[in-house]
């Protein structure tokens, strides 16, 4: 136990939770993959919601006028702007930090759910011996494996392409032509566009580097989807659709971000509404 | 995301080691190296270049000079090299199956019989690579096939060992071992019996002629090693670490006490005094007929490949140690003063 906290407490429960399901719904493992990232979603709803409304808060921060003034009138002085700023996070009763703490928590159990779904999916002979030996007892471990890794036309255990025609290949494709690094692509695209929060400032780095997420993690899990298993795919397609779910659940979708011009910033002198 | 996609690592597992009097073939991540015993120097490697090949399988050498080795890269390649300079033999890699190789092939006179990681075993042709035919069997194969001369065993991930006629390319037999079976199935010297193991923790002596099964013997764990046979038993080894000597006739363990320091995965190599196991603690060890330590070695990393015989040398490759293979002397452990780095 305590040679492996992390297997112990996260990544054991979370794989032998995987493979119950899988064995409830009776060998499937695209389904399990999906149920068990609604399950997670889930339980972390309270933590998602917390660090919404603390981000709502940061960001209405930014459209207030005292707070305007204070950037423009200690612009040149870091310390007595970092005690301004601190009076008006206790006059109000804001913590900075309320959006930050459930996303701490909640990146150890991402982590370990997408361990688990490698993990379960056992590809090499050292992952199977892994495998076996974070599985419980009353699991019935030698009945389990293998998995059935057929999921509608993709083997999750390898990656995913659907075969070119005969005598064409691309050397940079070798599984053929990519769907599912496509739809996650996209999906992780809309997710991060939509659920971006706007911003208020013209020269707001967060801003910036929002923008850029927008367009380099799409891209980066489309590569890592071309490369490794289908069954990290699935599970990144049923985050992304949650995820946009939950946030067009919480009212925090903001579906202009998808016109041309949407994520524009909008205008620094905007009155704050009380 | 970044930091955990490491961990998601498509090809890591235990490297593939077979020998010669004189040379060693090892399979190792992306290359295959052939080491010269008598001084650990390298003799080649295949490829010069790291490339998409990814190498698990043990390398097998054929009674026609050539080592016949499988990829479980995205490559998907079986690959024929020259034992002797690493070059390729034939005009190209047999590419065909659907997934990658994990398994050691078989050749029987001028045929080799592939079982790969889609679920088929493929019947090539022994000199070009050319595909004869191809059997689907279904889940993961990843234990070698052996052979009575007439009938191809092989066990599968999908619990059944089978008996495959190679002249009607049609399954004559198959036997439900409880549990999914990564290792290779031994014959006996009279070819009659087959014993075999399963994740099912259970060991099984089985009728070669028709799949019957003649006896079974329970296990602590999961049986991830080939069985060895001499004349009168049969020994294995479970992943909780306890080594087995069953009678052969009758499935009597004789070694109820024998539990060195660690999992084993690997088959126990048969000597003159008794049997060498290697465990996952990163040691070697030497068991008498009577399954008492006669003397144990230290090499380091995790071993999960067999250990492999050359002369009196024992040659072990284990998984993240410092070098990559080292070699012990089969009476006493002593090691060897060189030590492989693949450099």
């Amino acid at each position: 136990m305590f040679s492996d906290p992390w297997g112990f407490f996260i990544l054991n429960p979370f794989t032998n939770v995987l493979l119950l399901i899988y064995n409830l719904i009776g060998h499937n493992f695209g389904l399990a993959v999906i149920l068990f990232t609604i399950l997670i979603r889930a339980i972390t709803w309270p933590l998602t919601g917390q660090q919404l409304k603390g981000a709502k808060v940061m960001q209405d921060l930014q459209t207030d006028k005292e707070w305007l003034d204070i950037q423009k009138k200690y612009a040149k002085d870091r310390e007595k702007l970092a005690s301004e700023q601190m009076r008006i996070y206790k006059e109000r009763g804001i913590n900075p930090f309320a959006s930050c703490l459930p996303t701490l928590i909640q990146f150890p159990i991402i982590i370990g759910l997408y361990q688990a779904v490698t993990r379960a999916l056992a590809a090499t002979p050292l992952t199977l011996l892994q495998l076996a030996r974070s599985i419980y007892p009353i699991m019935n471990a030698a009945a389990i494996i293998p998995l059935n890794s057929h999921f509608l036309w993709m083997d999750l255990g390898r990656p995913e392409g659907i075969p070119f025609p005969a005598g064409f290949s691309l050397s940079f494709l070798p599984y053929g032509f990519p769907t599912l690094a496509i739809i996650v692509a996209v999906t992780t695209y809309l997710q991060t566009k939509l659920t971006l929060p706007p911003s208020t400032n013209p020269n707001d780095q967060t801003a910036s580097m929002n923008s850029m997420m927008t367009i380099y993690m799409p891209l980066f899990l489309g590569w890592l989807v071309l490369n490794y298993a289908s069954g990290l795919a699935i599970y990144f397609v049923a985050s992304n659709v949650l995820g946009i779910v939950q946030y067009a659940m919480m009212g925090r979708v903001n579906w202009r971000n998808l016109l041309p011009g949407g994520s524009e910033p909008a205008p620094s002198n905007v009155k704050k509404n009380k | 995301m970044s930091a955990c996609s490491s961990a998601a690592s498509r090809g890591t597992s235990w490297p593939g080691l077979t020998a010669d009097a004189n040379n060693a073939y090892l399979a190792e991540g992306q290359y295959i190296y052939a080491a010269r015993l008598s001084d650990g120097s390298k003799l080649w490697q295949y490829p010069d270049k790291a490339g998409s090949q990814q190498f698990f399988a043990a390398p097998l050498l054929t009674p026609d000079g050539q080592l016949i080795v499988g990829s479980a890269g995205t490559d998907q390649g079986l690959y024929s090299l020259d034992p002797a300079t690493g070059k390729e033999k034939w005009s190209m890699p047999f590419t065909g199956a659907k997934d990658r190789w994990i398994a050691a092939p078989l050749v029987i006179n001028d045929t080799i019989y592939a079982p790969n990681n889609d679920g088929s075993l493929y019947a090539l042709k022994l000199a070009t690579g050319e595909l004869l035919w191809s059997l689907s069997i279904g889940h993961p194969l990843w234990g070698a096939p052996v052979t009575d001369g007439k009938l191809i065993f092989l066990t599968s991930l999908d619990h059944f060992l089978y008996a495959i006629d190679p002249q009607s390319q049609k399954i004559i037999w198959k036997v439900d071992l409880g549990g999914s079976a990564a290792g290779s199935p031994a014959l006996s010297a009279d070819e009659t019996t087959l014993y075999v193991g399963s994740f099912s923790s259970k060991f099984f002596a089985i009728n070669a002629a028709n799949g019957s099964i003649r006896w079974t013997a329970n296990t602590n764990a999961w049986i991830w090693s080939d069985p060895s046979i001499n004349d009168t038993n049969v020994y294995f080894a479970d992943i909780d670490g306890q080594v087995y000597a069953l009678d052969a006739s009758s499935g009597q363990n004789s070694w109820p006490n024998t539990t060195p320091d660690g999992p084993i995965t690997g088959s126990p190599l048969l000597t003159t005094d008794g049997a060498i196991v290697a465990t996952e603690s990163g040691s070697v060890y030497s068991l008498d007929h009577n399954g008492k330590v006669t003397w144990s070695t230290a090499i380091g990393g995790k071993i999960y490949t067999s250990p492999v015989a050359s002369g009196n040398l024992v040659l072990v490759a284990p998984l993240g140690a410092q070098y990559l293979l080292y070699a012990v002397n089969e009476k006493d452990g002593s090691m060897l003063p060189w030590h492989f780095d693949g450099k």
